[in-house]
């Protein structure tokens, strides 16, 4: 039997031993991996930022410049969505790309399905080139649900109970974040609800086929071309704009970018008001998604 | 010792008779166990493979076909369904779908047309190249990568449905973008694709030259502003690359494209239950099978012959046996001068029986050893002769 002196210098020592173990192997655990949700375009990018937080890494891996509704992503592209822990799509027949790439079903969060019987129909059937897309048509389902803020929040809804699922220990923050993101993007739809109905007999212009929810749901009179802000339209597109306006008086052009100037001054020699509501389909340069529809806003205000 | 050396010497001088008894012997040997061995790797090929899907959704009719085909890629393909039941099952909630289009082929092997969930669920892994990835791309099984000596980025055409279908659709050159891990089960032997790449395959989703740009007048019948009509001379894509892979596009509803049948894995045995339930005869367009239950039924029919032929091959032994009897009388009978001269030598009876005990001993060893070599080669290629035989 060991004398009484050796027990007292070895229980602190097994203690300190333990003690160090412990440290060593809360050290050696790693922290819960972060889920990586890829997303089809900016909007749900920024949804998904602001519901998750750090919690989740949301990427867009659509390059700048590009209008992700009508990418086609090489091999390696389609490889990192499929390592993904969620891939959100908008749904309504955005991304035509999702077509020709495989993609694991069971990790597709369709964030429109919710309102998928209130998708509208498109019949501007002409394909177009425009920027590095290349070639593309609207016909089909019109995609640009975000437009309609009381969709963008079902769509952010949906996005929140899809990241509970596979962080349902987060759900409460998630939840939290939802419901702030909500109230911005409901504060948006009352304030343009408000500014169309000083004036719902104003006659509006669109440059592209990108607005027909927003019009739906904020009851606008509305009627789009198929121009490009960096293409100078041509001449049959004059003449065909001419014979609108006799129909279809109009003050003003919406615009999904910046106009060139070439473009403006002609349209206000011909007494036609140029503004901007960038649909922000992807990242924009300067500020966010919030930002950018409060810019439009402000930017629509010309116009009422 | 010395018996056996002079049966041996007897049995190596009357070859022709000792090959018969020998192939007799061996023969009636070996035909039981070579069927009890197959029927035992039958039985676990087919129930595991069953036992690993827990339901199979597809037309009514004969549910051994949908189970045959949707398992093992059988040949006869079951009516067709659409992918809206695989809509239907995701918006239950109750179960994930896996939906399958096993129709067409490679160079005599199946083209099976899914979703990446298959490989998740099958627990196939990629050892060369890379997952599918693009419309277009196939991944090929262990066994089809060896037999056609393909390697990813290679290219692989699939094969027209019939030899005499002029006016059918082109081939697709497909590009072979993995090959995955042998799993010993009939994935080895399937060309694997995208559900979409299956619909290429049939030519109901299809890339061509833009209408509004064509060169050659001749292609277009009649024009409108919305609207452009072409006939049979505009050429469509047979192969999808990067520089064509946009022009290819969905006609009609995707909700309307044709599937075999689908995996279907309920979220637990309460899902599974209710599933069941709503696919009852008459409840439903289309049925529900558990396939292991399927698989059950044909393999008591399996048995239920097998039994029978047992019965066959013991009438067939007992007959040998008695014919081998009969040989042994008659060959003693005609080596009664031999026997007689063992005798004048000083033989005794023992020493004659013993002599013949060699002679059967010997003839019973060969046919051991041969028996024994045939089993083991039907053990070997048990796995292939029953996929080429039984499940195919």
């Amino acid at each position: 039997m060991l004398p009484h002196r050796n027990n007292t210098l070895t229980q602190p020592l097994a203690l300190w031993i333990t003690a160090v173990c412990l440290l060593l192997m809360s050290m050696s655990v790693p922290a819960e991996d972060k889920p990586v949700v890829y997303t089809v375009n900016y909007p749900l990018q920024y949804f998904a930022e602001r519901i998750a937080g750090d919690l989740v890494e949301v990427v867009l891996p659509v390059p700048a410049g590009i209008d992700p509704a009508f990418w086609q992503p090489d091999s390696e592209a389609v490889s990192a969505f499929q390592q993904a822990d969620l891939i959100l799509l908008n749904g309504a027949g955005y991304a035509k790309w999702l077509s020709r790439v495989s993609l694991p079903r069971r990790k597709l969060i369709n964030t429109s399905a919710a309102f998928r019987d209130r998708y509208l129909q498109v019949d501007e059937g002409v394909t177009h080139s425009h920027g590095r897309e290349g070639d593309h048509s609207h016909t089909g389902v019109a995609f640009t649900t975000w437009l309609d803020f009381k969709l963008a929040a079902e769509q952010a809804r949906a996005i929140a109970a899809a990241l509970s699922k596979i962080r349902p220990a987060s759900k409460n923050v998630f939840e939290r974040n939802l419901a702030l993101l909500e109230q911005e993007l409901l504060a948006l739809d009352s304030q343009l609800r408000e500014m169309v109905a000083t004036k719902p007999a104003i006659s509006l212009l669109a440059s592209h086929p990108v607005y027909q929810y927003f019009k739906r749901r904020y009851d606008l009179n509305i009627t789009s071309v198929m121009w490009e802000p960096d293409v100078v339209p041509g001449a049959v597109q004059w003449s065909e704009l001419k014979q609108l306006l006799k129909l279809l008086p109009s003050n003003w052009m919406v615009w999904e970018g910046r106009p060139g100037p070439e473009s403006v001054a002609r349209l206000e020699s011909m007494g036609v008001g140029s503004l901007v509501f960038d649909p922000c389909g992807n990242r924009p340069v300067e500020g966010d998604f919030l930002g950018v529809m409060q810019q439009n806003l402000q930017n629509l205000k010309r116009a009422y | 010792m010395d018996s056996l050396y002079i049966a041996w010497k007897y049995l190596n001088f009357s070859k022709a008779r000792t090959a018969t008894l020998v192939a007799c012997v061996t023969l009636i040997a070996v035909l039981p166990l070579a069927l009890q061995l197959l029927l035992a790797e039958s039985e676990r090929q087919l129930l595991s493979r069953a036992a690993s899907t827990p339901l199979l959704l597809g037309a009514p009719g004969s549910a051994l076909d949908l189970v045959m085909n949707g398992l093992y890629f059988d040949d006869e393909v079951p009516e067709l369904i659409s992918m809206a039941a695989v809509d239907a099952l995701a918006d239950s909630g109750l179960a994930s779908p896996i939906p399958l289009y096993v129709r067409f082929k490679a160079r005599r092997f199946p083209i099976v047309g899914t979703t990446l969930d298959y490989f998740d669920f099958r627990g196939l892994t990629v050892t060369a190249g890379r997952p599918l990835a693009l419309l277009g791309d196939c991944v090929v099984g262990a066994e089809v990568a060896e037999r056609l000596g393909l390697k990813a980025g290679d290219s692989l055409l699939s094969s027209p449905e019939t030899v005499f279908d002029l006016a059918g659709v082109y081939p697709l050159n497909m590009k072979v973008a993995g090959v995955l891990a042998r799993a010993h089960t009939p994935d080895d032997l399937a060309v694997f694709v995208d559900i979409k790449t299956a619909w290429v395959v049939e030519g109901l989703v299809h890339g061509h030259q833009d209408l509004s740009r064509v060169e050659d007048a001749g292609v277009i019948i009649e024009q409108s502003s919305d609207n452009v009509i072409a006939n049979a001379k505009l050429v469509e894509y047979t192969e999808i690359n990067p520089g064509n892979i946009e022009s290819f596009h969905f006609h009609g509803t995707p909700g309307d494209y044709p599937l075999s049948a689908v995996i279907t894995v309920p979220n637990d045995a309460k899902s599974a239950t209710i599933l069941r339930g709503r696919h009852l005869d008459g409840a439903s367009d289309y049925q529900l099978v558990v396939p292991e239950t399927v698989i059950d039924g044909l393999l008591a029919n399996i048995f239920r012959i097998k039994h029978m032929l047992d019965a066959v091959i013991l009438v067939v032994a007992v007959a040998t046996v008695l014919a081998l009897v009969l040989v042994f009388a008659l060959s003693i009978r005609l080596r009664q001068r031999e026997i007689q001269t063992v005798f004048r030598i000083g033989g005794s009876r023992l020493t004659i029986a013993r002599l013949l005990a060699a002679e059967i001993a010997i003839i019973a060893l060969i046919s051991g050893v041969l028996c024994a070599v045939a089993l083991l080669l039907v053990h070997h290629y048990s796995d292939e002769l029953v996929r080429s035989l039984v499940i195919r």
